[in-house]
């Protein structure tokens, strides 16, 4: 499969667990920024990433995977590389982005030239609407700094 | 000593699941027991809601099939209603309930059952599942996510959503289609068609690996029950229900909602939140059924397409008779997939499918309603009832894997008596138990979307209830 899009933005989430839906919420953000750039990034939000959104990222030159993290201070926003995974586990509803890029390598024989992924760290994944007072706050500097992905994978 | 061992929970299936296996003294196995351990509660909260909110709350049941639902529930209130809907309403359903087979179908055959089929029943544990696949077989892994991504595709045209959609509404559905999402669909048909024809092809080279587990899968006579069209064609949405037996006689014919709940029965076992559905006339447990795509495959006459159909003879030159074996539920599904790929394509070729026309409107008519539809893994029932200002009062919900209960209990008696030799165990076969459940298909609660990275646990106790060994995967 030849690649035909410059950025493709992979965010996850569901906005009925409170932080969780930051990715969601980012998404959103991403898909106006494009417009008004007329920039060549696709951006697809789903509660879960599964297997068929590998035909997806083999189509892309990079890929931003947007999600929240549990394991972080909440409100931080962390930015990082990520590389196929070499030991994929067996799960099939909801997959990791190493293990998306596994399976995109398997199925199409080819990576995104850059992968990233964009995580703000959540003080709650609890039942419930709203995003919590850390996470409010941090959105300035994540959508700063989301900004700055972008711009490096379409410039 | 007597020994019970238990394997909690089962792995690749929608939902949870468990099951135990009790030895005698000598090591065979006496008893099986497939046990669903969830309770959902939808049949008690709907109570009080107003009858047209029933569609948008019963498709919550299930994330894989929420269609079905949709449609059962759907025709339930038409039913209260006392309407029928305008043809292209019917036409647009049907298409939906196709795409969703389609796409459930190769959730089961490629991503859960397919690392069994391809990989081997005694393959590395730690590879067997849907990556190794995608590693050893990547044109037939592009060919499963292919067909996924085709059926929820079609249910995102129609309906917005890809799972939970809100267009099947008591009446028909919202929005009638345009002519450009009616050609994005055309243009993704040769592909599809393609994909699906593939895993034909391969499944069939691969199925003389399988010898002791066809002989041994849930491989007995039973009775089958699906929709069916009044040319004896395959139907999923519409048509009327058939009941034959084992040597494929007709039992009872023309079923339809309301006469489902009057000929058929619910058992209930102790070890089980999943009811037992059975016919009445024969009793429990013999008048219990399989449903789901070989029941459907052993009743019709006909796929009513050509290429399925051309299939479907092949199919039923397997056995003499009806299949019986459930490892053929893998090749029934692939069949239903073919079909519902060209039956899309036919629907779209309705010169009325573009009519805007395609909801009908009422209020409380009658104070019961059923309806019924084929969801991939079986027949689906919805009764409601309702006071004068429209208000639930009663609900019950008949499903494919409460219809499958006993046939799935049966079949993993047999195969376990069959594989588990002297009490001795082994991942191999473990998985061949297993294995027996996920040709069914079944779908324990697949909306709570928290499969697949559970460990597998086995557990052995002795006559008094302690454990003498367990096993972790």
């Amino acid at each position: 499969m030849a690649e035909h899009l410059k950025c493709l933005v992979l965010a996850c989430g569901n906005p009925l667990r409170g932080d969780d839906g930051v990715g969601i919420l980012l998404a959103r953000f991403v898909e106006e920024w494009a417009a008004e750039r007329r920039s060549d990034v696709k951006v697809i939000a789903r509660m879960q990433w599964t297997p068929e959104l590998a035909e997806d990222i083999a189509a892309a030159e990079s890929v931003i995977f947007i999600d929240c993290a549990i394991d972080v201070a909440a409100g931080s926003i962390h930015v990082r590389e990520v590389e196929s995974g070499a030991d994929a586990p067996p799960a099939t509803h909801h997959l990791q982005p190493y293990e998306l890029l596994a399976m995109t390598r398997d199925l199409f024989n080819r990576t995104p030239k850059r992968a990233m992924l964009f995580t703000v760290g959540a003080a709650s994944v609890e039942m419930g609407e709203g995003l919590s007072a850390e996470v409010e706050a941090a959105l300035p500097e994540a959508r700063f700094k989301l900004e700055k992905a972008l711009e490096s994978c379409v410039d | 000593m007597t020994k019970t061992i238990t394997i909690d929970p089962v792995t690749r299936l929608e939902g949870h699941g468990k099951i135990t296996l009790e030895l005698d003294k000598r090591g065979e196995v006496k008893t099986a027991h497939f046990h669903v351990t969830q309770v959902r509660g939808f049949e008690k909260f709907s109570e009080g809601r107003l009858f047209y909110e029933m569609p948008a709350l019963m498709a919550r049941i299930c994330g894989i099939c929420p269609v079905s639902h949709l449609i059962a529930s759907a025709k339930a209130c038409e039913a209260i209603m006392a309407v029928e809907i305008p043809h292209t309403a019917a036409q647009l359903r049907r298409m939906m309930n196709l795409a969703q087979m389609v796409q459930s179908h190769a959730l089961s055959f490629f991503y859960l059952s397919s690392p069994d089929l391809l990989l081997g029943m005694d393959s590395e544990p730690t590879a067997r599942h849907i990556f190794g696949v995608a590693a050893s077989y990547p044109e037939l892994g592009r060919a499963g996510i292919g067909l996924r991504r085709f059926g929820q595709h079609i249910i995102e045209l129609l309906g917005e959503k890809r799972i939970h959609p809100g267009w099947i509404v008591p009446g028909g559905v919202t929005e009638p289609l345009s002519a450009e999402k009616r050609d994005e669909i055309l243009k993704m048909i040769p592909e599809a068609l393609a994909a699906v024809q593939l895993a034909i092809k391969s499944y069939k080279e691969i199925t003389y690996r399988f010898e002791d587990e066809i002989a041994h899968f849930a491989n007995f006579p039973s009775m089958f029950l699906g929709l069916i069209n009044e040319d004896e064609s395959v139907e999923f949405t519409d048509g009327a229900l058939r009941l034959i037996d084992a040597n494929g006689n007709v039992v009872a014919d023309g079923i339809t909602a309301k006469k489902f709940t009057e000929v058929m029965g619910e058992a209930v076992e102790p070890y089980s939140y999943t009811k037992f559905v059975y016919y009445k006339a024969f009793g429990y447990p013999e008048g219990c059924f399989r449903v789901g795509p070989l029941a459907r495959l052993n009743i019709v006459k006909s796929m009513s397409t050509p290429l399925a159909d051309a299939e479907l003879r092949q199919f039923k030159q397997l056995e003499n008779g009806p299949v019986r074996s459930s490892f053929h539920y893998h090749h029934a599904r692939l069949i239903e997939m073919l079909h519902g790929v060209e039956k899309i394509e036919m629907i779209l070729s309705d010169p009325l499918i573009l009519d805007k026309h395609v909801r009908a409107t009422a209020g409380v008519n009658r104070l019961e309603g059923a309806g019924q539809a084929e969801a991939p893994r079986g027949t689906l029932v919805h009764n409601y009832k309702v006071d004068e200002n429209g208000k639930m009062t009663w609900a019950n919900l008949m499903v494919a894997t409460g219809l499958n209960n006993n046939a799935m209990n049966q079949g993993v008696l047999q195969a376990a008596r069959f594989f588990v030799k002297d009490g001795k165990l082994s991942d191999g076969i473990l998985n061949r138990i297993e294995a027996v459940i996920r040709t069914f298909d079944p779908c324990l609660s697949c909306s709570t979307h928290a499969f697949g990275k559970m460990p597998l646990l086995i557990e052995l106790m002795d006559e008094d209830g302690l454990k003498v060994d367990e096993v972790r995967r």
